[in-house]
């Protein structure tokens, strides 16, 4: 082992000549190919040494775990390796110092370190070598070495990816978004910086250019300038950027980030517009491609870096503004870390004059003030008037009338005011408009008419003064009235109609005639109805058309029988609640006929008996509550038939009517179907609903069965 | 907020402590791994939620979401070149693979078909803006459109929560849970995060309250739904027999017992629960303020359309939005359905459109003059786009389209966003994006942006790792900031 570790020293020793000899006489040699070639490994074979010298020292630091003599002939044997390796790595890189553009500062500082770095391994190994035991000498030349290392590895990784290239990340880059900047700063220079600047730097310097300064880019590389100004076709930095990734000359070379698309448009559209260093985008024609692309690409290619606004204040007191949080008052800073404060106020019936004074800690801070719909009278506005730094401030459908608003005058800052819905008048609006910085006045639906308004822009041309932006002069139709009642009515019950908006004249009728806007009845207050009625009713009012109408059956509750059964059983899907749900007063929902308020048949018709006590007055007629929802199949009842009489064998075919059945699809609806019946005391009845046998022509399923859905029959 | 957060990071539980000192180092430098930002200086806390990270351009949203995928080849992408080429075979070169539903995957041909319905342009910005629409040509100038949307999702239930949750899954927080967990709540009055659904006479699609979920996030933040009855707000009123006053008692004795329960689990949903009781007992004043339309003033009405009195219609809500969004309600989100139409395009887009089109543009003129469009932002769009061919019979006079998630068009409106321009475009066949394709997580990173947010750092861990709005995605659109 030993004899190997002397062989290796001796070999290491004739490199390090080696390396001498070619330090001194470099400028005087030219290397053979293959020699350029094992130069071209220098960056591979780097990573070695520095390996080598790092573990080298965490072995130092471990050797307590070790076997002592197993140790000493290991970590000898780190050494050695790593010497030989650096005498290697530090002779190729020579060879590659030879053949690349490097800047002559960096490239010395790296070589010399290199060598610097072989020849103390060099000795390192030596020393453990030969003095074996650890001393002082040893320590110190070992803590150099390692110093050595990470400086040579740093100056090597600075000409390889660019100065700085460790740091970097941490450097906020400042994108020139100066208004002032030229286009080839904002837009050009950033491409450079990304794709090319790490090989066309000083230090670097490939092809001689250099591109990290206007002048030697201007001046170009060793071919010469890099493009001719509106021949992008013509200018090599364009000619080599298409050439294929395989060529050589391609750039950026194959394995560095290439170019996309948009940017090589970017430097393409430059050069055309003339390659102009000193332009701004607004400075070109507005259609020319190279402002629009390059004003696109500054909108994404940036990250916006919002101007935050400073203020000359500081933030107020964080406990002082939590104390001045309720449900009905916010404070708030306007952002993260923003001395800046916005207070909003809620709940009209908490608002009193004395919230608006307990901002007054905080009038430095506040800059956006919100009291919209909270009753602010003109006195109020004299507090408001001391918050000096107010810039936006509602006063939306607030009490005041504008008597107060000179106080406002002395908010130099104010750019926003908000008054819709106040009644303020043009009049009180004069202190306002001289205000250096206002910028908005709002003064939608108040006195101040669109004349005013005119003529107020034309003398105070800063302020945008805003009154109604939306005009039509179309007449519009109303809603429908609505009914306010929901099921059955029950004896005092009434109905009760309802529009929202005021003003309105709700006509109507319960005969089945259209109502129209003079002849029917006017609905002024809730009536009562005795039978079930179908009410049909419309609004009206002055400047608009009349509504569509309302239709709607009111259903009345009838003579209640004390037993009903049914005869035939319902669809199983549709059960409903059985015997009693014809009669328990319970209506369905239009929408959804599985509800157990419905007894659905398709099949079979529905034949329910009805059984009243002795005495019950005279039933007149009787209302058959059904659905109707012809897309699904659910038709008003073919036929009807109305059995009565004393029991049930005693009863008698009494009545037999046919329904009018729908032409054309509608909308779903529920309609009751009124059948009067010759008088007479019975006391029991039988009731058949037949459902429609076969669907018409014009339904998409014609010729089937179709349903027939009830929820509530109806004895008068 | 703020305090209720760092109150519940103090009760660690035993679990979480020796979890968190066997992580310790090395999340440190994990950590550092991960976040780049860790060592240049800047605060590596968590961020205090309840603000924006940054100066908001908009500070609140309603989000007008056309449920069904509203045709944009019928509304605002003007594409002459389909009617030129009626009838002819979708080519392959535009196609490019894309795949189908399965609706129309069986359907032996494609052949394209134009708009029924004329298109106009309109406004200083000459937007194309189609004869469905009359009222919305009018505000054009207000309006930013985006043309180039694009989704991953091909049907309505993925598309559909991929737009509301930046996920195809559901479970996911929604944007407004988001938005609330980010932001607070302006109001402590109301819900920071409140949906409202309409419906209209068109082929329908369903909505799920995954939709408007606060998925991971705390309950406080998930979306409360009003009813599109006259009550818009359910069981708020206090029942016969029981006034505020006992309310007040009962609260305030219910609260002592949650805190109780509380101080005993310490599980954070407790505490979300209390506070829940809270505002929904000062709801019962603010919202029939809020509800109570019969106080807009006449022209307002006129504004929006009569249909805006009658409770569940897409006008009702439109006004309602308004008004919640002007009582500092962070996010309205509204679902109107029935823009599904896979036939009969001719019969059902027009009065899809009449729902739509007068209350929309009153919406955003209406936030004009009253001096909030600046601070809010309107978004109106569907979950992806439709096929330029037709879907099922063509006859002369009508039409289907189908799903298409390559290409789509949104607009949105106020806040921070560039009025009057088209961001985006498709190809003339409106089927493929040629310039400035703008995704999902794009959109959403926009918004996040626009409302102060930044959607890298808008984030909650979950099951092991930190989630966002835009995942791992997502790219801030710089094009339509003003």
């Amino acid at each position: 082992m030993l004899r190997t570790s002397r062989l290796l020293l001796n070999i290491i020793f004739f490199l390090q000549v080696l390396l001498l000899f070619l330090f001194f006489f470099e400028d005087r040699l030219s290397l053979p190919v293959w020699l350029q070639v094992a130069g071209r490994l220098h960056p591979a074979l780097l990573h070695l040494p520095i390996a080598g010298v790092v573990f080298g020292v965490v072995l130092e630091f471990t050797q307590g775990q070790f076997k002592k003599k197993a140790f000493e002939k290991f970590s000898l044997n780190v050494l050695v390796l790593t010497s030989l390796s650096a005498s290697i790595t530090a002779l190729m890189g020579v060879f590659l110092a030879q053949q690349g553009d490097y800047g002559a500062d960096a490239l010395t500082q790296h070589k010399n370190s290199g060598i610097v770095l072989s020849f103390l391994c060099y000795f390192l190994a030596l020393t453990r070598f030969y003095a074996k035991r650890r001393d002082i000498l040893y320590y110190g030349l070992g803590i150099v070495t390692a110093g050595t290392v990470v400086f040579a590895g740093h100056s090597g990784s600075e000409l390889t990816h660019g100065i700085d290239f460790v740091l970097q990340p941490l450097r906020k880059s400042s994108p020139t978004e100066d208004a002032n900047a030229s286009a080839f700063q904002q837009v050009v220079y950033p491409i450079l910086e990304r794709k090319c600047t790490s090989c066309h730097n000083r230090t670097k310097a490939k092809g001689r250019l250099i591109m990290t300064s206007l002048e030697d880019l201007i001046k170009g590389g060793k071919n010469g300038k890099e493009w001719v100004p509106g021949k992008p076709a013509e200018s090599r930095m364009i000619q080599y950027i298409h050439l294929p990734v395989s060529d050589d000359d391609h750039m950026p070379p194959d394995g560095k980030p290439q170019l996309t698309k948009q940017e090589i448009k970017l430097l393409e559209s430059w050069i055309a517009a003339g390659a102009d260093v000193e332009k701004k985008l607004t400075d070109l024609p507005e259609p020319d491609s190279f402002r629009i692309l390059g004003t696109a690409s500054l909108a994404t290619m940036y990250i916006v870096q919002r101007e935050e606004k400073t203020y000359p204040f500081s933030g107020a007191d964080e406990e002082s503004i939590k104390e001045m949080n309720t449900p009905f008052c916010s404070v708030f800073p306007l952002y993260q870390n923003s001395p800046a404060l916005q207070a909003d106020f809620f709940i009209r019936e908490s608002f009193q004059s004395s919230s608006l004074e307990r901002l007054k800690e905080v009038k430095e801070q506040l800059v956006v003030l919100n009291l919209s719909k909270m009753p602010v009278t003109d006195n109020d506005l004299r507090v408001i008037g001391t918050f000096d730094n107010l810039e936006k401030l509602n006063l939306n459908f607030t009490k005041i009338d504008g008597s107060g608003l000179l106080s406002l005058s002395s908010l130099r800052h104010l750019e926003s005011l908000s008054l819709a819905g106040t009644s303020v008048t043009t009049q009180s609006l004069g202190p306002l408009l001289t205000m250096p910085s206002l910028r908005e006045l709002f003064v939608w639906n108040t006195q101040v008419s669109e004349e005013d308004k005119v003529k107020l822009s034309a003398t105070y041309p800063n302020v945008t003064i805003i009154t109604t932006v939306f005009k039509d002069d179309q007449i519009l139709r109303l809603s429908k009235p609505l009914l306010v009642n929901e099921g059955v009515l029950k004896k005092g019950d009434s109905v009760h109609l309802r529009h929202s908006m005021p003003g309105v004249t709700i006509r109507y009728t319960l005969d089945g005639i259209n109502p129209d806007s003079i002849a029917s009845s006017t609905y002024e207050q809730p009536f009562s109805l005795t039978t079930t009625s179908t009410l049909k009713a419309i609004a009206c009012r002055q400047g608009w058309y009349c509504s569509e109408m309302l239709e709607t059956t009111c259903f009345v509750e009838g003579l209640k029988p004390k037993g009903a059964h049914l005869m035939t059983p319902p669809d199983k899907a549709y059960p409903g609640e059985g015997d009693k749900s014809l009669t328990d007063g319970r209506k369905g929902f239009i929408e959804d006929f599985k509800e157990p308020s419905w007894l659905g048949y398709q099949n079979n018709p529905l034949a329910a008996a009805f059984e009243f006590d002795e005495g019950t007055p005279e039933k007149h007629s009787i209302v058959i509550s059904y659905g109707k929802n012809t897309g699904s199949h659910i038709f008003p009842p073919e036929a009807v038939e109305v059995w009565a009489g004393r029991n049930s064998q005693d009863a008698k075919l009494i009545k037999s009517v046919k329904v009018t059945q729908p032409v054309a699809y509608d909308t779903p609806q529920i309609s009751a179907l009124l059948i009067p019946l010759p008088a007479a005391k019975h006391t029991y009845f039988k009731v058949v609903v037949k459902p429609v046998s076969k669907l018409p022509t014009w339904h998409s399923a014609k010729g089937k069965k179709g349903w027939v859905f009830v929820d509530e029959v109806f004895f008068y | 907020m703020d305090n209720e957060f760092i109150k519940n990071r103090m009760h660690v539980t035993r679990r979480h402590f020796l979890g968190k000192m066997s992580l310790g180092l090395g999340s440190v430098a994990l950590g550092s791994l991960l976040i780049p930002d860790l060592f240049s200086g800047k605060d590596d806390t968590p961020f205090p939620v309840g603000l924006p990270h940054f100066a908001p351009k908009a500070k609140r949203i309603i989000y007008l979401f056309q449920n069904g995928a509203p045709s944009q080849l019928e509304s605002f992408d003007y594409k002459p070149l389909l009617s030129k080429m009626r009838g002819e075979e979708l080519p392959a070169s535009i196609r490019m693979g894309q795949r189908l539903t399965g609706m129309t995957s069986g359907q032996k041909n494609f052949p394209l078909v134009g708009s029924h319905f004329k298109f106009q342009q309109y406004g200083k910005s000459g937007a194309w803006v189609s004869e469905l629409f009359p009222n919305t040509a009018k505000i054009v100038d207000e309006l930013c459109f985006i043309k180039s949307m694009h989704t991953e999702a091909i049907n309505h239930d993925p598309a559909l929560t991929f737009m509301q949750t930046g996920a195809q899954q559901g479970n996911r927080p929604s944007m407004g849970a988001w938005l609330s967990y980010g932001l607070g709540s302006e109001n402590k009055n109301l819900p920071a995060f409140c949906v409202l659904l309409s419906r209209g006479r068109g082929n329908g699609q369903g909505v799920y309250s995954k939709l408007w979920t606060n998925g991971f996030l705390d309950s406080i933040h998930q979306g409360v739904q009003f009813s599109s009855s006259e009550e818009r707000v359910l069981y708020l009123k206090d029942p016969n027999g029981r006034d505020r006053e006992d309310s007040r008692k009962m609260l305030d004795h219910l609260a002592q017992l949650n805190e109780l329960n509380y101080q005993e689990f310490g599980d954070p949903e407790i505490q979300t629960r209390i506070q829940q009781y809270e505002m929904a007992y000062r709801m019962q004043t603010a919202v029939p303020e809020l509800t109570d339309l019969a106080q807009e003033p006449d022209h307002i009405i006129k504004m929006y359309g009569a249909d805006c009195l009658t409770p569940g219609t897409y006008a009702s809500n439109c006004l309602l939005a308004r008004k919640l969004s002007e009582a500092g309600v962070r996010f309205v989100q509204l679902y109107h359905q029935g823009w599904d139409q896979h036939g009969n395009m001719v019969g059902e887009m027009p009065l899809q459109a009449q729902d739509v089109d007068r209350a929309t543009a009153a919406l955003i003129m209406d936030l004009k003059q009253r001096g909030l469009l600046d601070e809010t932002l309107v978004i109106w769009g569907g979950e992806f786009g439709r096929t330029n061919y037709c879907q099922g019979d063509m006859s002369n006079n009508n039409y289907g389209r189908d799903h298409h998630p390559r290409c789509y068009t949104i607009w949105m409106a106020g806040g921070g966003v560039k009025p009057g321009i088209a961001y985006g475009e498709s190809d003339e066949f409106g089927y493929n994006i040629i310039r400035d394709p703008v995704h999902v997580n794009d959109f959403h990173a926009t918004v996040l942006h626009l409302m102060g947010l930044n959607h890298e750092q808008l984030n909650f861990k979950h099951l092991g790792r930190r989630y966002r709005l835009t995942d791992v995605a997502g790219k801030v659109v710089k094009g339509i900031l003003a």
